[in-house]
């Protein structure tokens, strides 16, 4: 196929991914667990209300927002890992941002007693900002960046390391345990939005990052000598695919808790859709992400009974268990 | 990688959730039809039927006890002093019992399920007691599955092999829980003088709560919030709670029928449970802060008023309640009616 019409294909694809990710918001927004009727809710959306205003205000926009925002961010930073590990079973999770930022809330509970919601945000931050630092550092003072495996080593081992405090510490502290216990839980639902704006600035750092590294990753994913040889400088490589992992790990990790599944399945469908070029799979890879979230919890919005919901963590392990098996079944997959 | 566990765990950990809360709730009841349930034969054998119908026959009355520590408090508040301690969190720092001296006992387990059978078998127990929560409003008992407080079945059997177990059922009605602890605790060797006067206490609180709860009048609400929503715990299937109800305490209880334990209410819907004028709240869910950042329940009249309080389930024995009960009339007194309906 002629490069002008390959473009045109994928630019095609990536305009249906937008307009897919908006219907799951628009979805999003007129279906939830409280029965509204769609005329009530586009009402409650141009006049806010008493009642009904709060639930669309105050429930359905601001966890589409997040269902938007952490997708994406998720979605991305999946299909940099995949690049950067040259391993289609990669996930963000992998350089420990998800243990590092469990242990920091952890932490600061036990120390503080509570926390508010803005600390908490900043402490999952820190938490996972320093757990990647660590990994990134025990992996290069090892065998060194040229190969993936042993970021990947590394990032598996300092977050085991990290988690074995994490447990002692709520094991020992009962409202250490009780912080952890409401915040591991994956959901967009119940979040506060305070704090988000700095989040969403720490977000765009990262895909900023990722945007202007698509050929580095490109590169990357020849293996770590052929980019050497085709001019790329490996730690800087490294440095930005780390960079990016972590600023939208870490903001998506700090919004709604750990989400698994997204980082790892959305790259995949992405690839399908647009190819292997980092320039269209990363956009691609945060839509799909985007829908993926927001359709998944959609779906626990109506599957929970008269009034309660299943959180769409739980959901997306369901049905994002049945994505896995089919990945590590298409071998083709396993070849980036 | 690793994704099947970690998503395994976010279920787990949800299912955690559920079940931990129905537990922290308190202890229970049974034994009533057995008119008696413990006896010492002739030749000084000591028999107790627990609430499972469970027989277990010693050579003589046991005086090494290895408890959960939601039935060794009420133990302690008896003189009795186990010698191994087990319980659902860390046990050195439960404040449930911090007023007794618990140094002579070895604690074996600080983690549901995790028992250390080497230093429970080292504690040489001669009865391990534990409880067992029913399954519905019936008060059906999965007699299949593990007791409360442990991991599965095969620790269990293990746990058996170390000494016998007895269970005390936690569910239905609150009076029946303590009867059934009260039960245990003579069969143990505590006197009815001892436990008549733990009554007299208890009696004098429910009296202080049934007049607090009439005088106010208010309504109480008792849940435990997180990101999925609010569960809302139902009067009659909690044990504490339905005997507090006894006393004229009114709690909101808007579907008596349907789910057991907790009715479900997602963000989304929390305006239909907002009736109360004091909410109780779990101590390990959303407190009143996180609470107030819910768009949908930051109206909620008694948040408006601060009449938020961090609650738990107490055990359930005399002391632990009469406690309880005192601390709820309390509540009651300072607090004033703020719902409009």
């Amino acid at each position: 196929m002629p490069a002008r019409a390959l473009a045109a294909r994928r630019a095609a694809a990536v305009l249906g991914l937008v307009v897919t990710a908006l219907s799951a918001a628009a979805v999003s927004i007129l279906l939830g667990s409280n029965h509204l009727d769609p005329g009530v809710v586009l009402t409650a959306l141009v006049h806010p209300g008493e009642d009904v205003g709060a639930v669309v205000w105050g429930s359905r926009v601001p966890r589409t927002v997040l269902g938007l925002l952490v997708g994406l961010c998720l979605g991305v930073a999946g299909a940099v890992m995949q690049g950067q590990t040259r391993n289609p079973l990669a996930d963000p999770g992998i350089f420990g941002v998800t243990a590092g930022a469990s242990l920091a809330v952890v932490l600061g509970v036990t120390l503080l007693g509570s926390l508010s919601v803005l600390a908490t945000v900043w402490l999952a931050l820190l938490g996972a900002l320093v757990a990647s630092v660590a990994v990134f550092t025990v992996a290069a003072l090892g065998r060194g960046l040229s190969s993936p495996v042993p970021l990947a080593i590394a990032g598996t081992a300092v977050s085991a390391f990290v988690t074995a405090f994490t447990s002692a510490l709520v094991l020992a502290d009962e409202t250490s345990l009780a912080a952890y216990r409401i915040w591991v839980v994956g959901s967009l639902s119940g979040r506060s939005l305070h704090g988000v704006g700095v989040v969403v600035l720490l977000a765009a750092a990262g895909l900023l990052v990722a945007a202007a590294h698509t050929r580095t990753l490109d590169a990357l994913a020849l293996g770590a000598d052929l980019a050497a040889s085709l001019g790329q400088h490996l730690l800087r490589a490294r440095l930005a695919g780390l960079a990016a992992i972590t600023l939208l790990t870490a903001s998506a990790v700090a919004l709604t808790g750990p989400i698994g599944f997204v980082g790892l399945t959305a790259p995949h469908v992405a690839r399908r859709l647009v190819g292997g070029g980092h320039a269209w799979l990363l956009p691609a890879s945060g839509l799909v992400g985007a829908t993926v979230l927001l359709g998944c919890d959609v779906v626990g919005r109506l599957v929970g009974g008269a009034t309660s919901e299943v959180s769409v963590g739980v959901v997306l392990s369901v049905l994002g268990g049945l994505a896995f098996v089919l990945i590590v079944r298409r071998t083709r997959m396993t070849a980036l | 990688m690793d994704r099947t566990p970690r998503a395994l765990r976010r279920l787990l950990s949800l299912l955690a959730a559920v079940v931990l809360l129905g537990a922290v709730a308190a202890c229970s009841s049974g034994a009533s039809d057995a008119a008696d349930p413990a006896s010492s034969s002739a030749d000084g054998q000591w028999t107790y039927t627990d609430d499972r119908g469970e027989e277990v026959t010693l050579d003589a009355q046991p005086t090494r006890i290895a408890s959960f520590t939601d039935y060794a408090i009420g133990m302690y508040a008896y003189g009795l002093e186990p010698v191994a301690l087990f319980g659902r969190v860390d046990v050195d720092s439960d404040p449930r019992l911090a007023d007794y001296d618990t140094s002579a006992a070895t604690v074996v387990g600080n983690s549901y399920g995790e028992i250390d059978l080497e230093a429970l078998a080292a504690a040489e127990p001669d009865l391990i007691v534990t409880g067992i929560y029913p399954t519905d409003r019936k008060g059906t008992l999965d007699l299949e599955g593990p007791l409360y407080g442990f991991a599965d079945v095969e620790q269990q059997t293990q746990l058996e092999q170390i000494a016998p177990v007895v269970a005390i059922e936690v569910g239905g009605a609150g009076a029946d829980v303590i009867d059934s602890f009260n039960s245990l605790a003579t069969a143990l060797g505590v006197s009815e003088d001892t436990i008549a006067s733990a009554k007299a206490e208890f009696d004098a609180a429910g009296e202080e709560l049934e007049a607090a709860a009439t005088s106010s009048g208010l309504e109480v609400t008792q849940m435990y919030a997180d990101a999925d929503g609010i569960y809302l715990v139902k009067p009659a299937d909690e044990p504490e709670t339905q005997l507090y109800s006894t006393y004229g305490v009114d709690f909101t209880d808007l579907r008596p029928d349907g789910d057991y334990y907790w009715d479900i209410y997602s963000w989304e819907n929390a305006s239909r449970m907002m009736t109360g004028d004091v909410l109780l709240v779990n101590v390990e869910g959303y407190q009143e802060e996180q609470l107030k950042d819910q768009a949908t329940f930051a109206s909620h009249p008694a948040l408006q008023a601060g009449q938020v309080y961090t609650w738990n389930g107490e055990a359930l024995d005399y002391a632990s309640q009469a406690d309880h009960m005192t601390e709820l009339a309390r509540i009651l007194r300072d607090a004033h009616p703020v719902a409009s309906s």
